[in-house]
């Protein structure tokens, strides 16, 4: 009997902690599209998809559309333009970034844990890894220095909320126009992003954020 | 249809994109009237929402809206004249983005869904961004990457926020629909745990956006490098929006009996701002970094207003319609002057009564507006708010309080009368336009006007916005 | 009777496997490659030559061989090939006999730096410094393997009463362990991206430096060694894939456990031909990461997953 949910979040953690640890962009914009597809089949995985209104599916697809191929496909283009390939020195290095993933998962498996949530089967898994999930994008952001990898971080970061917002939250709450919405914001989020990382690139003839220092009091 | 409100000009601002700029700007005027039309309609009750679940006219978004749009019509006269008047190399982007701005803004106002306000609220922040970077130079790029990367960050905690709320909604038995309006109805049976974590997450998010201190970083330099009619939007129209995603949640807290906890928080968190605020209005090199800070100090007046509660809170919605008007006004006299001698630096501006006369004085009265004396309305809001605070006994907060206005003054006033009364230093360059005169002047007398007369409708809103939590007219 | 063939098995199709890498790499090159049988004539053609010594060496020199052959051979006899009991096995033998590997790789160690050449010496010490950090994952996977089974044999974990693999209870975290193990297979086994076993500069080598001095049958034995080591890893990966339960039959159960095998192998070819080498300062960061996967898995079993 094989845990499609599990090995799905499996997947999750793995692209997490890899993404921790590599310094080409490229690897990191795969990361992310795997981390995409694999968020977004979670919920699917949760329910069951027995009963599944046609809307929903519709829904589904679209999802894995934006997460697992339009926001990665944007991010390849952002890296293309600003022809960096990869991160050099970063704010924190890569051994210490794995210890800080180590340190995440095992703060967050405490964490749940003493939330002592009656949840339906299978949840705190997904909990846990959502969890890690938007801390390691929290931490992706503080400790690299070019913009690129602080749009990852931030989209990691969305990823990690989003799947809270499928552990804890009935799902017949769900609303597909407000889900989409989110979305949207999230693909326009992305787009705007890249916008002015292009800009920024051209501008500074880097894409380095500790070149944003003009604006100080 | 409700929803009208905000399509029309998300539509409008859509088509704009595609136009030329003559046309566009012109269409930018008629779009902003017919939605201060509709706005007009919606108060008097003509629409219903035609999904019910996810907007509804809700007595504290209508004041909002109504704010919103009165300064955007005031704005959208100035950007007819100052699109021509700048080098803005994307005029099309400009004009449709304002329409943007404005249908999200008009959304988030509508919005009763917790997490459809979140979309609206993101919304702002992407339609707002190409605003603040329109000019692309390096500072507006720097300022637009802080906007766009802070605020989105922040705002995704407020999802979170959301999140545990609707999660102590799943906790109890009660199976009611997601929306703030029937979640007040059950809001004593909630799980307070995760409705207090909850709100912490949305002060934290929305605070961002709102420009509390110490989330507020991003603001000063929006603020600086936007052109000035979108300044003007961000400080007057946006800064209430993120508000009301605070001040919807805050409304659940208190009906469920944690009302002592959100209102603690908001009193810290708007101490807290005012003063960070204040301190960096003290010899503030760029007049409009300062009148950002005043924003920020502003917003923490609200905040603190609405935690001290009773009749604070009545003064607290004053403020937020006084500052609208006065900061929005003082805006677009801080771009009338940088128009006319293209520096943002309080140094080197000098002699403005000689040279910018009208606007001289649109500035002037701005700041005695800003700092809080009659007969601009602030002064009225302001003394209600520490009025209400001593009524609740909060002496050291009301110390506070009014050290920080102090503050402000003296530091408004120094940079205010030196780029009034000091020697030229840099030549004039555009001269005034009766277009760009006039909209400070009706913000301003709008001010004065409602201090004196205020509409009885307006008034009955705020009441009803203000009553569901306590809110009182008479001590 | 199956362990012994199976046994048998191993001994003699090893150095058939390597040859599967180098069709791999040849074929992702456009070559037509080297046949497939070359390994044992490699084997043969060392066997026949003599073998010299450097004056400079001792005992040391000629002991390190023949003890890391053997201790390559000895993990053989513990290890549960295609699910048929393996010949020997006690309780708790995984960790005696990952120290009898270490202590292989230890007198290789010894007879490199007993050569006293320079190159030799910065081998060793890149050997062992990567070495000991790959212990690290193996020895967190025997913890997690510990808290799913709560043996420490070879043959309780894959044909014990909850044998481990991707297919089983907690099949989630072992892929986890595959990723992490394939790692450590190609740390220990001095593969791409690791170390290149083609190299051609002694400056860049770590483990074919270290034997540059050996030569005739001491080589043989040190290849051969090698390739018992490289069959043990990729039999470990192969049962972590899929489970040999006894009710496939014996004979099914080698069809399915060679064509994962080759499976493996071939992965090694891909990978080598699709990766380049590491530069020496990202190595450490490779490794550390498969322990990290590992660790990954073990946390997880506190509590989430049982």
């Amino acid at each position: 009997m094989i845990n499609y949910t599990e090995i799905t979040i499996v997947f999750i953690l793995l692209s997490v902690l890899l993404s921790l640890s590599s310094s080409r962009l490229m690897t990191l914009v795969k990361l992310m599209a795997l981390q995409g597809g694999a968020v977004s089949l979670v919920p699917l995985l949760l329910e069951g998809t027995q009963h599944l209104p046609m809307g929903e599916l519709l829904f589904f697809q679209v999802m894995i559309l934006i997460k697992c191929i339009i926001i990665p496909g944007l991010l390849v283009l952002a890296v293309k333009r600003v022809r960096i390939k990869r991160e050099i020195e970063p704010f924190i290095g890569y051994h210490a970034s794995i210890v800080a993933g180590l340190v995440i998962l095992l703060v967050s498996v405490f964490v749940t844990g003493y939330l002592k949530l009656s949840l339906p089967e299978g949840h705190n898994f997904v909990l846990v890894s959502a969890i890690t999930t938007m801390a390691a994008g929290f931490f992706l952001m503080m400790a690299r220095r070019k913009a690129i990898t602080q749009v990852i971080g931030y989209l990691m970061l969305e990823n990690g909320i989003y799947l809270i917002g499928t552990a804890l939250t009935n799902p017949s709450h769900t609303l597909y126009v407000v889900e989409f919405g989110v979305l949207l914001d999230l693909l326009v989020g992305v787009m705007i992003m890249g916008i002015i990382l292009h800009n920024i690139n051209s501008a500074f003839d880097d894409a380095d954020t500790t070149l944003l220092g003009r604006l100080k009091d | 249809m409700i929803e009208f409100v905000f399509l029309l000009p998300i539509i409008m601002g859509l088509i704009i994109l595609a136009l030329p700029p003559s046309v566009g700007r012109l269409l930018l005027l008629i779009t902003s009237l017919m939605h201060l039309q509709l706005t007009v309609m919606t108060w008097l009750g003509k629409f219903t929402p035609a999904f019910a679940q996810l907007f509804k006219a809700t007595p504290e978004g209508l004041y909002i809206l109504l704010i919103t749009s009165f300064i955007f019509f005031c704005i959208s006269v100035y950007a007819f004249a100052y699109v021509n008047e700048t080098d803005i190399t994307n005029k099309p982007a400009f004009n449709g983005c304002m329409l943007l701005f404005l249908g999200t803004m008009s959304m988030v106002t509508l919005s009763d869904h917790p997490i459809m306000l979140w979309v609206a609220v993101e919304a702002t922040t992407l339609v707002s961004a190409p605003l603040i970077f329109i000019h692309r130079s390096k500072e507006a790029l720097e300022a637009t990457w802080k906007y766009v990367i802070i605020c989105s960050v922040g705002i995704a905690l407020a999802l979170l926020g959301c999140f545990f709320m609707t999660l102590s909604l799943d906790l109890t038995n009660i199976r009611v629909p997601l929306s703030y309006t029937s979640l007040y109805k059950v809001a004593s049976s909630l799980d307070p745990i995760w409705l207090k974590t909850g709100f912490i997450f949305v002060i934290i998010g929305f605070g961002t956006k709102m420009g509390l201190a110490p989330m507020h970083t991003w603001l000063p330099d929006a603020h600086s490098q936007a052109p000035s009619p979108a300044s003007s939007l961000l400080s007057g129209a946006l800064l209430n929006c993120a508000f009301l995603g605070i001040y919807k949640m805050h409304i659940l807290m208190v009906a469920a009996g944690l009302g002592q906890f959100s209102s603690n928080l908001l009193i810290g968190f708007g101490l807290f701002s005012m003063f960070v605020g204040a301190i960096f209005i003290i010899n503030q090199p760029d007049y409009k970094r300062m009148l950002a800070y005043s924003s920020i100090k502003n917003m923490g007046i609200i905040a603190f207003g609405v935690g001290i509660g009773g009749f604070a809170l009545y003064g607290a919605f004053l403020h937020i319609l006084h500052h609208s008007l006065i900061k929005s006004s003082l805006f677009l006299s801080a771009g009338n002057i940088l128009l006319g001698f293209n520096t943002k630096k309080v140094k080197k501006i000098g002699g403005m009564i000689k040279y910018l006369p009208k606007t001289f004085v649109s500035f002037i009265a701005g700041f005695v507006a800003i700092s809080g004396l009659p007969p601009f309305g602030m002064f009225l809001s302001e003394v209600v708010i520490i009025i209400g605070a001593i009524q609740s006994g909060k002496y050291l907060a009301v110390t506070m309080f009014m050290l920080a206005v102090l503050i402000v003054f003296a530091g408004i006033g120094k940079a205010c009368l030196s780029m009034s009364f000091g020697d030229e230093v840099e030549k004039l360059q555009t001269k005034e336009r009766m277009l760009r005169v006039i909209p400070p002047y009706v913000l301003l007398a709008a001010s004065v006007i409602i201090t004196i007369w205020m509409p009885q409708p307006v008034y009955n809103t705020i009441i009803n916005s203000i009553q569901i939590i306590g809110g009182k007219i008479h001590g | 009777m199956e362990s012994f063939i199976s046994l048998a098995i191993a001994l003699l199709a090893a150095p058939l496997f390597p040859g599967i890498i180098l069709k791999v790499k040849a074929f992702f090159a456009g070559k037509q490659g080297p046949p497939l049988l070359i390994k044992y004539y490699t084997l043969f053609k060392l066997l026949k030559k003599g073998s010299v010594y450097s004056n400079s060496t001792s005992f040391v020199f000629t002991l390190g061989p023949v003890i890391s052959f053997a201790s390559a051979v000895i993990v053989l006899f513990f290890f549960p090939f295609a699910g048929n009991a393996p010949i020997f096995s006690f309780h708790s033998d995984v960790i005696i006999l990952f120290y009898i590997m270490g202590l292989g790789r230890f007198f290789t160690v010894i007879a490199a730096l007993d050569t006293a050449s320079p190159f030799e010496g910065m081998g060793a010490a890149r050997e062992v410094f990567f070495s000991t950090i790959a212990e690290l994952a193996i020895f967190t996977v025997l913890i997690l393997f510990y808290r799913l089974t709560g043996s420490l044999s070879f043959s309780e974990y894959f044909i014990g009463e909850t044998p481990i693999s991707l297919v089983g209870v907690s099949g989630a975290l072992i892929v986890f362990v595959v990723v992490s193990m394939f790692m450590v297979l190609l740390t220990e086994n001095s593969r791409v991206p690791v170390d290149d076993p083609a190299t051609h500069l002694e400056l860049t080598m770590i483990h074919e430096v270290m034997i540059l001095d050996h030569s005739g049958p001491d080589l043989a034995m040190i290849e051969l060694g090698a390739f018992y080591k490289l069959y043990f890893y990729a039999a470990f990966v192969t049962h972590l894939i899929f489970p040999f339960v006894p009710a496939n039959g014996p004979v099914m159960n080698t069809v399915i456990f060679l064509a994962i095998m080759a499976a493996v192998y071939a992965t090694i070819g891909i990978v080598e031909s699709i990766m380049a080498r590491f530069k020496m300062n990202l190595v450490p960061k490779f490794i550390f990461t498969s322990f990290a996967l590992v660790f990954f898995a073990a946390i997880l079993t506190i509590g989430v997953i049982q």
